[in-house]
């Protein structure tokens, strides 16, 4: 048997093609529930898949499952934008050799052999789970679907606060329709999760000199604060060298974990997918 | 048994290795009941977990002249995430699959034992363990081995759990007597919590101790759960003759429905004897969990005034975000107290354990949970100061989202669930109160280090940018740093020829740190 990408793409457009005249399969929309599709078709034969489960199972199956469709902190690699984008292991490659610092992933160092079993198996759990409707620990855009949009408006508007950053004409016109069920949800609730904030810190340094220099927040720890300039340009410092005051506007997303009820969080959903 | 033709030790620097052990009498376990000064020779330093050192060579004052001392590299990718043992100038240190063997005053590698490669998780490890002239190794699939500590031959291999089934092992083994205790892990399956003794001459079993019901028995408490693994080492009382272990969450892990009730002994902690496995008393930190909340983390002893009264107490900062006190003769309750952010209890029971509050069980439109997965802390140890009272732990405040549906079965994960942000913070807690006494900023996301602290007021940790740091037990204030890359675990601290050395693993490096000379 080959596992064929080319083929599975082929069998969805199908299916797709037969229900699209009436009522979504199940009540939902494909458009939602489907990961997104493998940009470039690839092909790996079925023994080089049998031959990577274990090895995937060893190597990243804590994080991602050994499915790998997500587990305890790693995400559902079949919903994977990375993955989608992967011809024969080339972003999948440069992803291993430099772990992601941002997500708590260490770099792993994979023999060639061992790295194209691995490469096999997710692009073939890829191609199962576009072939699958709604397999097991999937969250559909559906089930997201509690909501009451109106009383998520007001919260918008309100005690929320949203609407101090972000405007339903302005940066939020078509929100919706840029992301999806789970993925819209995460987005509202902390957009900088494992992924560059859509609005970075700022950050106002003042040196012994009473000069002021102001940019994006480039790094920040304890004991160093660096900016980038509006020349695009590189300065730190050490933190005990200068006054500095930061302006994070993912500040204000984090405080609001602690406020919403989780009817809040539905109904703020319900608002945004109107948003299309 | 496996074959010892298998092991692909390095023999380079074992005559030097020989020439250490020339001296030795081999380790006795009696050894652990002391605190550490010139050995460091448990996972914990000694039974009590209290990662406290006595020495004070190194103090508030001269940490100007605190350099690095050594640098030893594994040369591998996984970073260090347990703790080395030291054993009369020997350092073991560990990564999966992985046991250094290294010469403590020049970081000399002595020798390398390497471990078949195998399919079972390669998460971490958290470390070796010694009895006699035998060092004790987890694999990765659930095996036990014992190494000659000399040349680090294979001596034996025994299986500790099927890892077929599941299992897996990160253990540093607790070793009491002739007894090493040896725990598992394993969520992505419905199996049995179980943690093992072994005969520490011969790997022989000596008894199991099951958290849920074995298979093939009925389940006559657990309401149906599966799970509870003591993947954690465990401390121990010599005078009570009680060891203490804390278990791991119950499986379906986000499904509560196919399990009502409190699960016991999941979440929990135990008090076991060490000569039979038998339960002498349990306490459950977290009833009927269902967001993944081990109560794995070290249960701390120390002896001191409660309320007046003299006792003697365990201490749990656990993943759930709260913090317990319990009278570790009995289980009984003393004190709770929330130290991260908490969202999902309804108040506490008679009992002083937290009661799930059934809105925040997974749900299939999603739940906003505080603390996420990754806990209000983790694996990484806490440090006890007795001199000023403090438990101090890595904590996060963190939130994540939980799913659950019928449709998600009841067999593994069963749900979904996702982090959504965190902030670290290293907290210390006073033990008399659970008030907050200082909560240091550590970064962005959960994690950080495991902690140390000294008699001479220290507190040794690193950050989640990766820095080591030296901060003031009495206020939390840092007095010094070096950026080595993310600490994985605890730094350990011990004398060697009049001359403090403080060890941490960060990476894929180990590195000692000590005053100039």
């Amino acid at each position: 048997m080959k596992t064929s990408i080319l083929t599975s793409i082929a069998i969805v457009l199908i299916v797709g093609g037969a229900t699209a005249g009436g009522a979504p399969q199940r009540g939902r929309s494909p458009a939602a529930e489907q990961p997104p599709p493998t940009v470039t078709p690839q092909e790996y034969p079925a023994r080089l898949v049998e031959a990577g489960e274990p090895r995937f199972a060893a190597r990243c199956g804590f994080c991602h499952g050994r499915d790998a469709g997500g587990g305890e902190g790693g995400p559902d690699l079949t919903r994977s934008e990375l993955v989608a984008e992967d011809t024969y292991g080339d972003r999948i490659r440069d992803l291993l050799r430099s772990g992601r610092v941002a997500g708590d992933m260490h770099a792993f160092d994979l023999g060639d052999e061992e790295f194209t079993l691995i490469v096999a198996f997710i692009h073939d759990r890829k191609t199962q789970a576009e072939l699958a409707m709604g397999g097991r620990r999937f969250v559909e855009a559906d089930d997201l679907r509690t909501g009451d949009a109106s009383a998520g408006q007001r919260y918008f508007n309100g005690a929320g606060g949203c609407a101090q950053c972000h405007s339903e004409t302005g940066d939020l016109a078509g929100i919706a329709s840029r992301f999806e069920g789970l993925a819209l949800l995460r987005r509202m609730l902390y957009p900088a999760f494992g992924r560059p904030a859509p609005a970075p810190a700022t950050v106002t340094v003042t040196l012994p000199t009473g000069e002021t220099l102001i940019g994006e927040l480039a790094s920040q720890d304890e004991f160093t604060i660096a900016l980038i300039d509006s020349d695009g340009a590189s300065h730190s410092w050490s933190t005990n060298e200068v006054e500095f005051t930061v302006d994070d506007p993912m500040a204000t997303h984090f405080d609001l974990l602690g406020a919403y009820t989780d009817d809040d969080m539905h109904n703020l959903y319900a608002y945004l997918e109107t948003l299309r | 048994m496996r074959n010892p033709g298998t092991r692909l030790a390095v023999g380079l620097g074992i005559v030097a290795a020989l020439a250490v052990f020339a001296n030795a009498q081999g380790v006795d376990p009696a050894r652990f009941a002391e605190p550490p000064i010139d050995n460091w020779l448990t996972y914990h330093g000694d039974y009590s977990g209290k990662r406290h050192s006595p020495l004070t060579q190194i103090t508030v004052g001269n940490l100007d002249r605190l350099t690095q001392a050594w640098r030893f590299d594994t040369g591998q990718p996984p970073s260090i995430k347990g703790t080395p043992v030291l054993v009369d100038g020997v350092l073991y240190v560990t990564t999966p699959d992985n046991l250094w063997a290294i010469d403590a005053r020049t970081a000399e590698e002595l020798w390398h034992y390497t471990y078949p490669m195998n399919d079972a998780f390669h998460i971490g490890h958290r470390g070796a363990a010694v009895h006699g002239d035998n060092v004790y190794l987890t694999t990765p699939d659930a095996h036990l081995l014992a190494l000659d500590a000399g040349d680090g031959t294979l001596r034996w291999d025994v299986e500790i759990a099927d890892s077929s089934r599941g299992y897996w092992s990160t253990n540093a083994p607790l070793v009491i007597r002739n007894h090493v205790i040896v725990g598992v892990s394993g969520d992505f399956d419905n199996l049995p919590g179980q943690l093992k003794s072994v005969d520490a001459d011969t790997g022989e079993t000596q008894w199991i101790f099951y958290s849920t019901p074995p298979p093939g028995t009925p389940d006559s408490i657990s309401g149906g759960a599966t799970g509870g693994q003591m993947w954690m080492s465990g401390t121990y009382d010599p005078e009570l003759n009680l060891m203490y272990v804390g278990t791991g969450n119950p499986t379906p892990v986000l499904n509560g429905e196919a399990r009502p009730g409190d699960n016991p002994w999941t979440g929990a902690i135990v008090a076991l004897n060490p000569d039979t496995g038998e339960l002498v008393w349990g306490y459950q930190t977290s009833p009927h969990d269902t967001h993944d909340w081990d109560a794995a983390e070290v249960p701390v002893l120390v002896d001191g005034t409660f309320d007046g009264e003299e006792r003697r107490m365990l201490l749990q900062a656990s993943r759930n975000g709260y913090f317990f006190v319990l009278d570790r003769t009995n289980g009984e309750n003393l004190l709770t107290a929330p130290f991260t952010t908490v969202n999902w209890a309804m108040g506490l029971d008679e009992r002083g354990r937290p009661i799930p509050d059934p809105e925040k069980e997974p749900k299939p439109d999603g739940v906003l949970v505080a603390p996420n997965e990754a806990g209000g802390t983790n694996y990484r140890s806490p440090s006890f100061d007795p001199e000023t009272g403090l438990l101090v732990v890595s904590a996060q405040d963190g939130f994540g989202i939980y799913f659950y549906k019928p449709d998600h079965g009841a067999y593994g994960w069963a749900g979904a669930d996702y982090n959504i942000a965190g902030k670290s913070f290293l907290r210390a807690i006073d033990y008399r109160t659970g008030e907050i006494a200082w909560s240091h900023p550590i970064g962005d996301g959960p994690g950080a280090a495991g902690v140390l602290t000294t008699a001479s007021g220290l507190t040794i940790t690193g950050d989640i940018p990766g820095n080591l740091m030296v901060l003031r037990t009495s206020d939390g204030e840092t007095l010094w740093h070096a950026p080595i890359g993310r600490v994985g675990n605890g730094p350990i601290t011990y004398m060697l020829d009049g001359r403090q050395y403080v060890v941490v693993g960060a990476r894929s490096s180990l590195y000692a740190f000590a005053l100039e000379e």
